[in-house]
């Protein structure tokens, strides 16, 4: 406050007149001391004020002395004393306002710079930061226009309540990139306004917000009243500066979001090792536990052949039995390889021939249900005869592998469906399809089951024997032929598997499954 | 906020003023008043009547000269304008013709409040109400100067308060109220310092209304001739037109700045009536 000053100078010209020394009495220095105190409180207004009031106090003890006694060495000191406390309020209000303005922008600055630096939206900050200018500048209105077009730009306006006119002011700033100052903005004739001139001039300023990237927002204020070219040149390095902080909320705002994209996929990465690691420690063991079987069978049926002397239709029965061992290890042994090799990245070793799919396909049907009488095998084909061009070897081993997949996951008594006929909504492609009614792969499987070493699990399915690869070797052989393979399924029915073939006659190099 | 929201056209030009021939017309019309009056004391018809006829026309132009400024010479200027020229010709008169005639210039700040209800542009200029506040710090501030004045005035050049003539110096108060702080006031702290603030800072714009209005003070015939009393017009009257900017600034409102200059003017009369 501006009282307790002018009292205490009040004070001192009591002073003086009690005193009744002259101009030279020595207590008029203290007209200094709440000049000095006004000036540091309130700038150079309240300097002025109370330096001009000391002089004016000061003076019935001055001009009398000059006119009694001319311009005296003591008059002249009296007369200095008269404007020193003017000069020193104004030039000392002068410093304090402009170091006051000084510290006021550093700390907008810093404040905008800490509200654009967490990692909430845009809009939600720039209120804030609107806030934070309008108080640095002292302004009546101050709004925020950031983006590069006005219809889709972010707007923060301090108080609420404005909407952005395609035509305005700022909208012009901000398409232009050119700086819109006005000393009466009621009064404009650029300004289209039916709103009454005030007592007290409304100066506007819009200033574009510029960085590395050209125009980025427009800060637009207005101010009633004076506006100081300080305050004008405050508000310009201000805009400056919130173009530089826009643009770096903007880097950091992306900066975020890449982090947590980053996060989330190292995170899902993560999981997927852990369980690929799991799968490949489940894996070793059910291929142990795979290859062992046969291998003991193999074992146990050769010592017998070479420790006894088997009647010959004995020794015919294990022969066989060994001839079935070896032919299983050497199946086991196949999808190995072919998996070291899909895994290395080499291309599966094909020999494209004519094929004739129903023959392939009767024939496993065959061997399926002499091996699984309990399970009904049925083949539909519609259409021309469904001729070919494809690896015989691999294809049989997709055939079996899917017959497999279908009789081992199904109920004994199930029926096991195989389709062929031409692809009704992709011409020149052929499905094949293998259904059957076993238990059904829940929905969030469905993507999966195609990897390496992933067996859903299931309580009915789970004594049921396999290393987790038959699909997905059925899936790198349909590919290498250039085809797809699909799954359909649903809870209580076994999956719907389907093989799309590109079909030529007799020449047929794709396949699509 | 208009910078969002009013249309902006950056090529708009401000519309040609159409008010030159209004201003020529008060010019003239003063003129010729004023010439009759000055004829009237030439002439030796009637000295107080040809000195009235010339101080009222010159108020009332002041006044006239601030209601087109203030208006922009808007239709249907001509009515207040003459009305309020006629009524500080008579009331100038009538201060003339009768010791108690010059209570009638308390009647003149009425007739401009009744003219100017009907413009609402006039409250741009600050003709509108004060808060309490502002108008006591005016009150304070004129008569600090006032107080000023008379200390320094009657220490340094040993004036004293003429008390004896209480009519002379009430009719000098309503003179001041009526006419001589009314029309500074409308004019100069109104529609000048108004319509100069709104294109230039308030420093350029208070300091040239400030020498505006002591040039119509040195050309007043009635200010002392005495060198002293001449530099103490300049001084005191340049800061009572800085403050009353001031004021006009800080309120919005002509009021406080108008009391000052009553308050200010108050004082003077003591040594000046």
């Amino acid at each position: 406050m501006i009282a307790l000053p002018v009292a205490l100078l009040v004070a001192v010209a009591l002073a003086m007149v009690f005193a009744d020394q002259g101009p030279a009495s020595v207590l008029r220095h203290l007209y200094l001391v709440p000049t000095l105190w006004a000036a540091l409180a309130r700038g150079a207004i309240g300097g002025g004020l109370v330096g001009a009031l000391a002089g004016l106090l000061h003076a019935p003890v001055v001009l009398p002395a000059v006119e009694r006694l001319g311009l005296t060495s003591q008059t002249l000191d009296g007369l200095l004393s008269l404007g020193l406390p003017i000069v020193a309020g104004l030039l000392v209000g002068r410093l304090v306002d402009g170091s006051r303005a000084r510290a006021a922008r550093l700390a907008a600055v810093l404040a905008i710079q800490r509200r654009l630096d967490g990692p909430e939206a845009l809009d939600d900050k720039l209120v804030g930061v609107a806030r934070e200018l309008r108080a640095a500048l002292r302004a009546r209105r101050l709004a925020l226009l950031v983006g590069a077009d006005v219809r889709t730009a972010l707007l923060a306006c301090v108080p609420v309540g404005t909407l952005v006119d395609a035509d305005s002011a700022a909208a012009f700033a901000l398409a232009t990139g050119q700086r819109v100052s006005t000393a009466e903005l009621a009064a404009d004739p650029r300004v289209r306004t039916d709103e009454p001139v005030g007592p007290t001039p409304l100066r506007a300023l819009a200033v574009p917000l510029v960085s590395g990237a050209g125009v980025v927002g427009v800060m637009a204020v207005e101010w009633t009243g004076e506006l100081s070219r300080a305050t004008r040149a405050a508000a310009e390095e201000l805009a400056l500066h919130m173009g530089l902080a826009v643009e770096n909320a903007r880097l950091t705002l992306r900066q975020h979001r890449f982090a947590e994209e980053l996060a989330e996929k190292v995170s899902a990465a993560t999981a997927r090792l852990r369980e690929l690691d799991q799968a490949k420690t489940e894996f070793l063991s059910v291929v142990s536990h795979e290859l062992r079987t046969p291998l003991t069978a193999l074992q146990g049926f050769s010592e017998l052949l070479l420790r006894s002397a088997l009647p010959p239709d004995r020794a015919q029965r294990c022969l066989v039995y060994l001839h079935t061992e070896a032919c299983t290890l050497g199946r086991i042994v196949g999808e190995l390889l072919d998996l070291s090799r899909i895994e290395a990245g080499r291309p599966l070793e094909l020999r494209p021939e004519p094929i004739d799919l129903a023959e392939l396909i009767e024939r496993n049907l065959e061997i399926f249900a002499a091996e699984h009488r309990e399970h009904h095998f049925r083949w539909t084909s519609s259409g021309p005869a469904v001729a070919l061009r494809a690896d015989p070897d691999a294809l049989d081993r997709m055939v079996k592998n899917l017959l497999s997949n279908a009789v081992k996951y199904s109920p004994r008594g199930g029926q096991v469906c195989v389709s062929a006929c031409p692809a009704a909504d992709q011409p020149g492609m052929i499905e094949l399809a293998v259904e059957d009614d076993g238990v059904g792969i829940p929905a969030d499987q469905l993507p999966r089951i195609f990897d390496k070493y992933v067996r859903v699990p299931h309580p009915e399915t789970a004594a049921a024997r396999g290393l987790g690869l038959g699909l997905s070797l059925v899936k790198a052989l349909a590919e290498a032929h250039g085809g797809r393979v699909e799954v359909d399924s649903c809870p209580e029915k076994g999956p719907d598997f389907a093989c799309f073939s590109r079909r030529r006659t007799w020449t047929f190099d794709l396949f699509s499954v | 906020m208009l910078l969002l929201s009013a249309p902006f056209d950056p090529g708009a030009l401000a519309p040609p003023r159409q008010s030159a021939r209004a201003y020529a017309q008060v010019g003239g019309a003063v003129a010729l008043l004023v010439a009759a009056g000055l004829g009237l004391e030439w002439a030796g018809a009637s000295f107080a009547l040809g000195h009235a006829l010339a101080s009222g026309a010159v108020h009332g132009g002041l006044l006239a000269l601030g209601w087109l400024l203030a208006t922009d010479a808007a239709a249907g200027w001509s009515g207040p304008v003459v009305r309020l020229g006629a009524t500080l010709i008579l009331v100038s008169i009538t201060a003339r013709l009768h010791p108690l005639g010059a209570l009638a210039f308390l009647l003149v700040p009425g007739v401009l409040l009744l003219e100017a209800r009907r413009q609402p542009r006039l409250r741009a200029i600050g003709l509108r109400g004060a808060r309490p506040a502002h108008a006591l710090a005016g009150l304070a501030a004129g008569a600090f100067l006032g107080a000023q004045l008379l200390v320094t005035a009657s220490r340094t050049f040993g004036y004293r308060p003429q008390a004896g003539d209480l009519p002379a110096y009430l009719a000098a108060l309503a003179y001041d109220v009526g006419a001589n702080a009314l029309s500074a006031e409308w004019l100069f702290r109104g529609a000048m310092f108004s319509l100069l603030w709104r294109r230039w800072a308030f420093w350029p714009a208070a300091l040239l209304t400030t020498a505006l209005a002591l040039l119509r003070y040195l050309l007043d015939p009635a200010l002392p001739h005495a060198a002293e009393a001449r530099a103490g017009a300049v001084f005191y009257l340049g800061l009572v037109g800085l403050i009353g900017c001031a004021l006009r600034a800080w309120s919005g409102s002509l009021l406080p700045g108008y009391l000052a200059a009553l308050a200010f003017f108050a004082a003077y009369r003591i040594f000046a009536s």
